[in-house]
């Protein structure tokens, strides 16, 4: 079949065409993928073609150059990178000359594959050209091409790191990028792509934005462009407004008064996209300025940008709070100006603390008891969004005041919307100002009857309403976690519970969340509930038992059905857990609790049956509770159980289910230790075989290497018949992990966390073999292990979480092998300076850790 | 065009709902609960070593001689001067600088066996410190500052006094709104302040330190709950027991002490148990309030399940204090035929069983208290296994138990009184303990130097002359040598012992004794 013609067939919408087509195309793929490539890059180059088999042709070159999934991307690289180069060669000036093309979807395309080739070979230090040749293109005439080379641009900078490109280049690439936005360019595609570019170039920028000049330039750039009077590029440049905010905010100085002055504008009179990213650029300071001032690093001043310019940023804010929706409360995904202004309202809270309360206050009261509903709900709303931040003792006092108003809002206002905020307003009162806090608590004796009357009858309000209310009451019950024999609520505990199950029973509980929610106060109640009301809590259990058996009944549902009860059928194995947790923390409880174990343990292995990842997720971590209650005697559930635990550990697709069963194995092996010996084998077989894969989501592997530590000390030195495969699959990991250089910082966070986990594994392995007579098999692995530890050593910026599994390792390994490895280690020289830093840590932990190394290794050698 | 890339990202609204959040603080909860477990299982094994002796083989500090001892001082010297100068800096990285001079002191002060604490207090170390926990510094440095307070607090007496001007500050430090951490190592200061001066503790209780700490008390909190009940416990010692009336009485405290006693770990439950000790020692009005909660049934049975001599010590002493203090203790809630007594005289015969010396001692005066009780208690303890133990114990162990032991096989063997009667005689229980063999261990209580244990044993030598069946009394008081005994005390300096024993010696072996022998 001819190429444009399979391309077409391809998009048919029938079937069997487009099968074949599909079919035909990949057959050319595997027989020859230069070729391919070459023939999909010259077919996008085409002018004379098609556009829609122009356009796939770049889908498909894209989709074999990169992927979302990290290994695989890694495999598409490696891939390309090893293809002959005349091809690579050929498909690069295709795609190039794409770029000038006159249709613009072909152009499109051509801009994201050149920028994908790019992020491959750049750091390869190949296609040294493509930055000069595309900044050539700049200075030619025609719009179009100097549109698709600022959108090529800006790709490029988001997939490259700013490290593999020379500061020449990065200054020429800035250069035309900002001239493309200068209010002279006349063509507003070419201001546009400019502008977007700008945003993904931002992180280039660090030199340019330290040297005066550059940075007046492209800010008064930036700020010109936010007046530009086309919409999409006013909100481009906003957009670039807020990224400066979050990478230079200590260069911001000069420019705030200008950007206050022209947010004010946007904000009253903008469109609306325009106005959301003017408010969320100061959202963006309030967030460095809450990060500076918590964390007190000192190496960036804080500027008090908002501070200084509250008096006028808090009426702005007030102002945008009137501009409510009808119906926002009903549409969970709803974003709009006054939903952004409370939510900045309540950051600027949270930078300024008690200045902002005068401010916000004559608002307040003056708009509270006004007859329009919008003018009630912005005043509840501004209250609601100022209780975190101001200190308790300039709050507490307002809260007092205005409380029993609001519990008679919550009654009585004839608006939904107020009702929904005021619920909210409470919830936020216990969240943040509960009793235990402050001297004179605001909860107490005289009022607890009426708030929590008030509350339980809002749960018989609209859905949006009575899940507010949930809230309400799960903040209520949160305050009083640390209490101790009895709480104010105490009295109330089964008039609460009685409501939010009546509430979980309601019809329309599936609107709003309402059902989630009020599971999850209910097991907030149940975590928070003193001794006096465990009786209560103990008849609860039959009670959701009986629930979930109920729904576990259900037969003949249609799929809509199937997935709600699926649902509930998660939210009633969360209960239980919380109440297995609960019940299982004091012995008398659980000593009558685990009369109800078996049946339980009953119900949970039958929610394997449906066919739902977060059913399966809850019952797994209610498996767990049960086993740390029961401890040992949980082993006689296993035969049973086992067979959904191989198999949740094989759901790769579903890949939290696998995460949260490799927990529940490690929990079960701290309950049962020896007696897992039987399942051991089965285990193994499958963590080891989850380790090797490559299809298995990244996230799950540190776990998995805890849970093999977990697995050896459960088991001891029975360990043995594993070791080899163990030891040699954590060797594989640990010579991966060994790197970290150039790596985003979410990567090393995750090479961090697998290096723990590996760590884990070892200390487990070792613990679990010491004391034993099989200890010299471990004996061959130490200088590997110190070799592993080594590097962790050598690296620049130690993690602390990973420094002190990696000192206690070295310590494991001297404590289990003692002599056999005791000059080993004293000859590594790197290894006792690593102790030797440890033990002059400013790390409590890490200094406790380390000396405890070193007595180890004294005994080690005085033997 | 489509706009590949560039859908705005959306803040997550300040007004959300709250069932997504909790699902997820449930799942993290789990995971940190798993890690904790596998934490302290881990150091569980770390811990425990076999084979290999316990001698810790530490070159260095064995090698550590004056010399260096003066190095040590003059680095606290420094160490105190860039405190103060990292004080007085304003500029940029002033927070690390202070804290890293903290640490740089908090380590000299903790590091040998002998901390340069005398150095520290030279060089002015308790004003600038004093300084550092002024309100609203962040946590690190409060932390800091308080730790090496309570280095120094754990000097000698004298350098603990040089405290005194950061006292204020760390109390206020023990508040709700500070972190626990920094609460605690204030605390854990306080206690070291409050430890061996009483003077010291009245200055602490005059700037309010018991409130505080005693709420620190109330919640849950493992670590919080250790540190201030060790350190109240050592600001209520007394010997005034203004601090422990003071104390029963702050809300929550009773409620307190019965949940940590009822669930808390061994090492809390120690603090906790300590605090009762002085509590029951010093105030009428706290033992009171104790005995009619459910502390004695509380301490029984930390007593029945536990084995860490830390623990027991301080629970036997209290439930010893109750008994001792409060007659209710004894008579309504450890009435003969309630399990509890039963118990309580159980974990009395492990305590009496045991090795340690003082679990010995402390659970015959628990039984001796129990002993002076009702003719029902005094069966109740006859009938059990604790009698073989005492007879062995009278004859076998050092002076201080036998005594105790004494006042039990005593108190046994007479009924209680009303006024100034006579004891009278339980016959059966007098018979069958002089049968055992129990006299030569009161004569030799005669013996002895400590008056009232002379006192002790010529009580029972009078009850054996007195009650013994057919007149079999002195016969076997003198095959004991018990007139020689008693003869010591002729011309003894103390009145009392003297006609008592005269009294007796004329009365039984006068000149009518042996007589009728003839």
């Amino acid at each position: 079949m001819e190429f444009t013609q399979a391309l077409l067939n391809a998009q048919s919408i029938d079937g069997t065409v487009r099968k074949h087509a599909e079919e035909s195309l990949l057959h050319f793929q595997e027989q020859n993928l230069p070729g391919f490539l070459v023939s999909l890059s010259v077919e996008l180059a085409s002018e004379d073609k098609p556009v829609d088999s122009r356009k796939l042709a770049g889908l498909i070159l894209k989709n074999a150059l990169d992927a979302k999934d990290e290994n695989r991307k890694h495999e598409l690289a490696q891939r390309w990178l090893s293809l002959d180069s005349a091809a690579k060669a050929q498909v690069k000036a295709c795609l190039l000359q794409t770029l000038s093309s006159l249709v613009l979807e072909a152009r499109s395309t051509a801009t994201q594959v050149v920028a994908k080739i790019a992020g491959i070979e750049l750091p390869q230090k190949q296609w040294p050209e493509l930055i000069g040749s595309l900044l050539s293109n700049i200075h030619q005439v025609p719009a179009h091409v100097k549109q698709a080379t600022l959108e090529t641009l800006g790709y490029l900078c988001e997939d490259v790191s700013h490290e593999v490109v020379d500061k020449d280049q990065v200054d020429k690439i800035l250069t035309a990028v900002v001239l493309g936005m200068n209010s002279s360019e006349r063509n507003n595609d070419v201001r546009l792509a400019a502008t977007r570019a700008l945003y993904n170039a931002l992180g280039f920028a660090q030199a340019n934005f330290s040297n005066d000049m550059e940075r007046e330039y492209i800010m008064r750039v930036v700020c010109e462009t936010t007046m530009s009077p086309e919409v999409k590029i006013r909100q481009a440049a906003f957009e670039c407004l807020v990224s400066i905010a979050a990478m230079y905010y200590a260069k911001l100085s000069p420019y705030i008064q200008e950007i206050y002055n022209i947010t004010t504008k946007i904000v009253r009179a903008d469109q609306e996209p325009v106005a959301l990213q003017a408010i969320e650029f100061w959202s963006t300071i309030c967030d460095e300025e809450i990060d500076i001032l918590e964390n007190n690093e000192g190496d960036i001043p804080c500027f008090y940008f908002i501070k200084q310019n509250l008096p006028a940023l808090i009426p702005l804010l007030l102002e945008t709070l009137l501009k409510q929706e009808e119906d926002q409360d009903l549409d969970e995904g709803a974003w709009n100006i006054a939903m952004a202004g409370g939510t900045c309202l309540g950051l600027v809270a949270s930078t300024t603390g008690d200045d902002i309360v005068p401010l916000v206050m004559p608002f307040i009261e003056e708009n509270i008891t006004k007859p329009d509903w919008r003018r009630r709900e912005a005043a509840t709303y501004a209250f609601g969004s100022i209780l975190e931040g101001p200190s308790p003792e300039k709050l507490v006092p307002l809260i007092n005041h205005a409380l029993p108003f609001m519990l008679s809002a919550l009654e009585k206002d004839p608006n939904n919307h107020v009702r929904d905020t005021t619920a909210w307003t409470l919830g936020r009162m216990f969240e943040f100002l509960h009793s235990s806090i402050v001297g004179t608590p605001i909860i107490n004796e005289g009022n607890a009857q009426q708030i929590i009357t008030v509350l339980l009858q809002s749960m018989k309000d609209v859905p949006n309403v009575a899940e507010k209310a949930c809230g309400a009451l799960y903040s209520l019950a949160k305050g009083y976690e640390d209490v101790g024999l009895t709480s104010p609520i105490t009295p109330f505990f089964q008039e609460i519970v009685q409501a939010l199950l009546t509430v979980t029973h309601r019809e329309d509980a599936m609107e709003s969340r309402l059902r989630t929610s009020a599971y999850e106060a209910l097991n907030e109640v149940v975590r928070c509930s003193t001794d006096e009301t465990a009786p209560l809590v103990l008849q609860l259990v039959a009670v959701i038992m009986m629930e979930l058996h109920k729904c576990l009944e259900a037969q003949n549902l249609s799929s809509d059905e199937r997935e709600k009860q699926s649902e509930l059928i998660g939210l009633l194995c969360g209960s239980l857990q919380v109440i297995i947790q609960k019940l299982g923390s004091s012995e008398p409880t659980k000593y009558v609790f685990l009369q109800y174990a078996d049946q339980i343990m009953g119900l949970f292995i039958r929610v394997f049956a449906c066919r739902n990842a977060t059913a399966h997720e809850e019952s797994m971590l209610a498996i767990g509770a049960l086993a740390y209650a029961i401890g040992p005697d949980f082993a006689k559930y296993l035969p049973e159980f086992y067979q959904f635990l191989e198999a949740d550990l094989q759901n790769f697709e579903e890949y939290q289910v696998c995460a949260v069963t490799v927990g529940v194995v490690s929990d079960i092996c701290r309950a049962l230790e020896d007696k897992i010996l039987p399942y051991c084998d089965g285990i193994m077989t499958q963590l080891l075989k989850n380790l090797s894969s490559g299809n298995l989501h990244h996230s799950v592997k540190p776990p998995l290497f805890s849970c093999i530590g977990d697995i050896a000390l459960a088991i001891g030195d029975n360990f043995n018949k594993y070791l080899t495969y163990a030891m040699k699959t954590l060797q594989n990991a640990a010579e991966v992990s060994a790197h970290t250089s150039g790596l985003d910082s979410e990567m090393e966070e995750y090479i961090n966390s697998l290096r723990n986990g590996i760590l884990e594994a070892y200390s487990g392995i070792f613990q679990g073999f010491k004391n034993s007579s099989k200890t010299e098999f471990l004996i061959p692995y130490a200088p590997h292990i110190l070799q592993f530890l080594d590097s962790i050593y050598m690296e620049k910026d130690k993690d602390a979480v990973v420094t002190k599994t990696a000192i206690r390792v070295l310590g494991d390994l001297t404590d289990t092998l003692g002599s056999n490895v005791g000059s080993l280690i004293q000859q590594n020289s790197s290894c006792t300076e690593f102790l030797n830093n440890c033990l002059i840590s400013d790390d409590h932990m890490i200094k406790e850790s380390a000396e405890w190394v070193k007595s180890a290794l004294n005994r080690a050698i005085s033997v | 065009m489509a706009d590949p890339g560039f859908s705005s990202t959306k803040r997550d609204p300040i007004k959300s709902s709250v069932g997504n959040a909790a699902g997820i603080r449930r799942r993290e909860h789990a995971v940190t609960v798993g890690k904790e477990r596998r934490e302290s299982l881990v150091r569980a094994k770390r811990l425990c070593r076999v084979g290999i002796s316990d001698v810790e083989v530490d070159v260095e500090s064995d090698m550590m001689i004056d010399e260096e001892q003066s190095i040590l001082e003059s680095q606290t010297s420094l160490a105190v001067q860039n405190l103060k100068s990292a004080l007085a800096y304003q500029g940029k990285g002033a927070m690390q600088k202070r804290v890293g001079a903290l640490q740089k002191l908090r380590r000299l002060l903790s590091r040998s066996e002998f901390p340069p604490v005398e150095s520290a207090v030279k060089a002015g170390a308790v004003a600038i410190l004093a300084q550092c926990l002024s309100f609203g510094s962040p946590d690190e440095q409060l932390l800091e500052a308080a730790w090496c307070l309570t280095n120094i607090a754990a000097g000698n007496p004298e350098e603990t006094k040089a405290l005194l001007p950061a006292l204020p500050l760390l109390i206020a430090h023990l508040g709700e709104k500070s972190s626990s951490p920094v609460a605690e190592q204030c605390a854990w200061a306080l206690g070291n302040v409050a430890g061996d001066d009483e003077e010291l503790r009245n200055v602490l209780l005059i700037q309010g330190a018991l409130i505080p700490l005693a709420r620190m008390m109330l919640p849950y909190r493992r670590s919080t709950v250790r540190t201030a009940a060790w350190a109240l416990s050592n600001l209520i010692k007394g010997p005034n027991p203004k601090a422990a009336n003071e104390l029963i009485c702050v809300d929550g405290v009773l409620d307190a002490i019965v949940r940590h006693l009822t669930k808390a770990d061994d090492e809390s439950a120690t603090e906790v148990a300590w605090v009762v000790v002085y509590l029951s020692a010093l105030s009428n009005i706290a033992t009171s309030m104790l005995v009619k909660s459910d502390v004695l049934q509380l301490l029984v049975n930390r007593l029945a399940t536990s084995n860490s001599l830390q623990l027991m010590i301080p629970v036997l002493r209290s439930l010893g204090n109750l008994i001792a203090g409060d007659s209710h203790a004894t008579y309504t809630v450890l009435s003969p035929g309630l399990a509890v007594t039963d118990n309580a005289i159980q974990v009395m015969i492990k305590c009496l069983k045991s090795e340690q010396r003082v679990l010995k001692k402390e659970a015959a005066w628990v039984l001796s208290n129990i002993a002076a009780g009702s003719v029902e208690h005094k069966q109740l303890i006859y009938s059990s296994e604790a009698v073989p133990l005492l007879l062995h114990l009278l004859s076998a162990a050092p002076f201080d138990i036998r005594k105790e032991v004494a006042y039990i096989l005593g108190n046994l063997c007479v009924a209680p009184t009303k006024g100034d009667e006579k004891s009278s005689l339980i016959l059966e229980h007098l018979v069958s303990l002089v049968e055992k063999g129990c006299l030569p261990g009161f004569i030799d209580l005669v013996r002895s130097a400590d008056i009232e244990a002379a006192r002790l044993g010529l009580q029972f030598i009078e009850l054996v002359l007195r009650g013994m069946p057919n007149g079999k009394g002195p016969k076997l008081v003198e095959q004991e040598d018990g007139i020689e005994a008693m003869e010591r005390f002729q011309f003894h300096e103390n009145e009392d012992l003297r006609t008592m024993a005269n009294s007796l010696v004329d009365k039984y072996f006068g000149e009518d004794y042996g007589l009728d022998e003839l």
